[in-house]
């Protein structure tokens, strides 16, 4: 096993780091917009603290849309976008904005779910004590739903590296796309056996961080 | 000091509250009784505009809540304590994170917010409970921390939905004590809404009874000193004889 690694360290290495960029970006895409967007689905909906059927129904739409796509179909539909965000939709970097989209998709509708599950009365306590939507948000519904998120992105990370696997098209290399290209279309079986390890130990690596921070942080 | 002026609430096509008026005076413990559906909550949530009347106003310490601006209703929620018949607590906080956040939603000052959350959870008995999460707590200390936390910005009137019923008689003995002290030491007007018919007759000085959205009619009673005595083993005795006959062993 080892001899037929270090005949490919390099390779190996650079795989791994393309695939660390790219969900790296990923992840970066689902905190910082898809949170944000999944909060708004939330707080939208009938009943909610912002309650707006316009603004719900067109997020939710849109959210829908783009995690209806088959995947590889949704890479090739945004090569023009990619385009003109990244001025090419080939390479590394070209990769992380379909990735990105998906990311924010994916992640905002488990977000909503979370958020959806934190109590009424908690977030009526807020209000009472004169809480903005703001301070709701941040100092309760986020408080109470933290375990939640954390399962939530686990969840998405792992689906990121999966989605990750077939970014070869657009030459956005990667474990997955290494693993295609020697393993199976140079017939090493061997060798796409030990990245297809590699990926299981990372997700379950991944999966056990991301319950045990759950845990940690749940004190309902 | 708190006046509701012919305030109706509909859900769709229904009437919870048919232009109902009151007025609470400072410093009483006002009780509002009425079998379920009685749209006995409606009407307290209406008192902080947790729900907003579809029609009339709401006056709480002589400002008008139904025709303020969004950001003049969030301060002047923040005289008006409330508090619910599951507590309504943060379980991800701590006790002490629990009743600082109101410190903090009310811009109190932050050198001065520490002293003032442990002087409010020495008054319902739990400093030393500051740490615990609420899953710890027993149900009676839960609500002791919410009542902490209502008091803690300092408010005229506390709000009260149902708080003892989710607990049992004993419990419920105590946090009726809470209030009533809150009520006599720190002249908070108090209003609470309860089915149970004990709750109201031991501490409320002005009880309004509602049906169907509406008052039926207001009394004042005087309580007669004899109810809280029921951590005394003598209590139960009394209570058994009350509805059956006694023979003891
Ligand atoms: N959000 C709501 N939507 C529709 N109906 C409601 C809502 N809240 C309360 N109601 C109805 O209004 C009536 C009064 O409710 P409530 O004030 O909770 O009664 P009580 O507290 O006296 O038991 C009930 O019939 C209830 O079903
Ligand atoms: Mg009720």
């Amino acid at each position: 096993m080892l001899e037929t690694l270090t005949q490919y360290e390099t390779e190996i290495w650079q795989a791994i780091a393309e695939t660390f960029v790219m969900v790296g970006v990923s992840i970066l895409a689902a905190v910082i917009i898809g949170l944000p967007v999944g909060t708004l689905l939330f707080l939208c909906r009938k009943g909610n603290l912002l309650e707006n059927q316009f603004v719900f129904s067109i997020v939710n739409l849109l959210v829908n849309i783009i995690r209806s796509f088959p995947f590889l179909l949704l890479v090739v539909f945004l090569i023009p976008f990619t385009r003109l965000m990244i001025g090419t939709a080939i390479g590394t970097a070209a990769a992380t904005v379909p990735l990105s989209i998906i990311a924010i998709a994916h992640y905002s509708r488990l977000v909503e779910q979370s958020l959806l599950d934190v109590p009424k009365g908690v977030i009526e306590a807020a209000i009472s004590m004169g809480a903005s939507v703001k301070d709701v948000v941040f100092k309760f519904i986020y408080v109470e739903a933290r375990s939640g998120l954390v399962l939530g992105l686990t969840t998405s990370i792992i689906s990121f590296i999966s989605y990750s696997t077939i970014m070869g098209v657009v030459g956005g290399g990667g474990i997955g796309d290494f693993a295609i290209r020697y393993g199976y279309q140079q017939f090493k079986t061997d060798l796409m056996m030990y990245v297809i390890i590699i990926m299981i130990i990372l997700v379950q690596l991944i999966q056990f961080i991301g319950t045990s921070i759950a845990r940690i942080i749940d004190k309902r | 000091m708190l006046k509701l002026n012919r305030v109706t609430k509909n859900y769709a096509e229904f009437q919870a509250v048919k232009s109902v008026s009151l007025k609470i005076n400072q410093g009483e413990i006002y009780g509002i009784i009425g079998a379920s559906g009685a749209g006995k909550s409606t009407l307290l949530r209406i008192m902080n505009l947790l729900e907003v009347p579809d029609e009339g106003e709401v006056e709480v310490n002589g400002q008008t809540l139904t025709s303020m601006s969004g950001k003049q209703l969030r301060q002047a929620r923040k005289s008006i304590g409330m508090i619910f018949q599951h507590f309504n607590l943060v379980a991800n906080k701590t006790v002490y994170e629990n009743v600082v956040v109101a410190l903090e939603l009310a811009d109190f000052p932050k050198n001065e917010r520490r002293n003032r959350v442990l002087e409010c959870l020495q008054f319902v008995g739990l400093e030393s409970m500051m740490d615990k999460y609420p899953a710890q707590l027993s149900g009676g200390q839960k609500q002791r921390v919410a009542i902490a936390r209502a008091l803690a910005t300092n408010p005229q009137v506390l709000l009260c939905d149902e708080p003892t019923s989710a607990l049992d008689p004993g419990t419920t003995a105590d946090i009726l004590g809470v209030l009533e002290n809150i009520n006599k030491s720190l002249g908070v007007t108090i209003v609470v809404v309860s089915h149970e018919m004990e709750v109201i007759k031991s501490i409320c000085h002005t009880v309004t009874i509602m049906s169907d959205g509406e008052i039926y009619d207001t009394v004042s009673c005087k309580p007669k000193g004899m109810q809280r005595k029921e951590n005394h083993p003598q209590y139960f005795v009394e209570e058994l004889t009350k509805d059956v006959e006694l023979d003891h062993a």
